[in-house]
């Protein structure tokens, strides 16, 4: 399979992995090795004073994954911007996933704010990967103005909905001349190779793998999955017709017809 | 006089006795790992270098930020 590349670094994985939700960091450990992902997403949170050791992080192999840290939490292009300078200070990352997301009950991301915050950023010379509403104009513009990739949702985050905005994702693949992400909502393996089928370059998963039963199995269904979808993208999926086209050939010689 | 820090939006009271001159006193004060944080001092982000030389002063507001899970 071809490598993905995104702001110069290649990648064999399609897969990329978000560390919420997990019920232990050794569960999290296991299940980001089963999914063969080399970029894991991370967030910034204040310290708990009263529980100052509890760093799930330190269970994450720094050599093995690309750290990229999110700006989940920002309601404005401001917020985003301060969170993206807080991860690079402790991180010394400068790759970060821009979201902006001002309503807590839907998460949607707010266009207007990503694209100021995003201008920012790429001017301080962050590698920015902006998580967007599957709206071609917006992919488009944030491209233009130097993003590394643009992460359309394919339904609201942690819903497990699926592949919901389908068409506009097409679209978004079509135009795109930067690495395309499909970012959240995507709840199943099934919803995964789907998203890579279609010609998505990567996929983001965190909440199917986390909050499954066996979290560490599934990151497994969704390494095959998208290796399955990717291959499938590459082989050249044929035309579908609205009438049947035979598979075996119809000789004559049953009937004389 | 006793200070007041604002820390991670809770103000807390430091008696002369218990007052950090710099900010990784303090950071050893609340047994915080300095290699798993970052700072902010009224707004300003400290990096992790500077923590020792960042010397602080009654009424200030400090973040202390790491990384968790997240997707």
């Amino acid at each position: 399979m071809d490598l993905l590349v995104i702001a110069g670094k290649s990648f064999r994985s399609r897969l990329f992995v978000g560390t919420g939700k997990f019920a232990s960091a050794t569960v999290m450990a296991a299940a980001i090795d089963a999914s063969g992902t080399e970029m894991v997403t991370v967030a910034l949170r204040r310290v708990d004073i009263h529980n100052p050791c509890d760093n799930m992080l330190s269970a994450i192999d720094r050599t093995r994954y690309q750290l990229l840290p999110n700006t989940s939490g920002a309601r404005d292009a401001a917020e985003a911007v301060r969170l993206a300078r807080l991860a690079r200070a402790a991180s010394g990352i400068h790759w970060v996933k821009l979201e902006v997301t001002p309503d807590p009950y839907y998460l949607l991301p707010d266009g207007t704010e990503t694209l100021k915050a995003a201008e920012i950023l790429v001017k301080e010379g962050f590698v920015v990967l902006p998580y967007i509403h599957a709206d071609p104009i917006l992919a488009k513009r944030l491209q233009e103005i130097g993003c590394a990739t643009v992460m359309p949702l394919a339904s609201p985050i942690g819903s497990n909905q699926g592949m919901r905005t389908k068409d506009s994702i097409a679209i978004i693949i079509e135009q795109a001349t930067v690495p395309v992400v499909v970012d959240a909502g995507l709840g199943a393996p099934s919803h995964a190779a789907e998203a890579m089928e279609m010609g998505a370059d990567a996929v983001l998963v965190n909440t199917a793998i986390a909050t499954a039963a066996d979290p560490v199995r599934m990151a497994a269904a969704f390494k095959q999955a998208v290796e399955a979808g990717r291959l499938a993208y590459e082989a050249g999926l044929p035309p579908k017709s609205t009438t049947a086209q035979a598979s075996s050939p119809l000789t004559g010689f049953l009937r004389n017809e | 006089m006793s200070w007041t820090l604002k820390i991670n939006g809770i103000p807390q009271t430091f008696e002369p006795s218990e007052q950090p001159a710099a900010l990784a006193d303090l950071l050893k004060h609340l047994q915080i790992d300095q290699a798993a944080v970052v700072a902010e001092v009224d707004g300003q982000i400290v990096p992790r270098a500077d923590f020792e030389k960042t010397l602080l002063q009654d009424g200030q507001s400090i973040e202390l930020i790491r990384f968790v899970g997240g997707g």
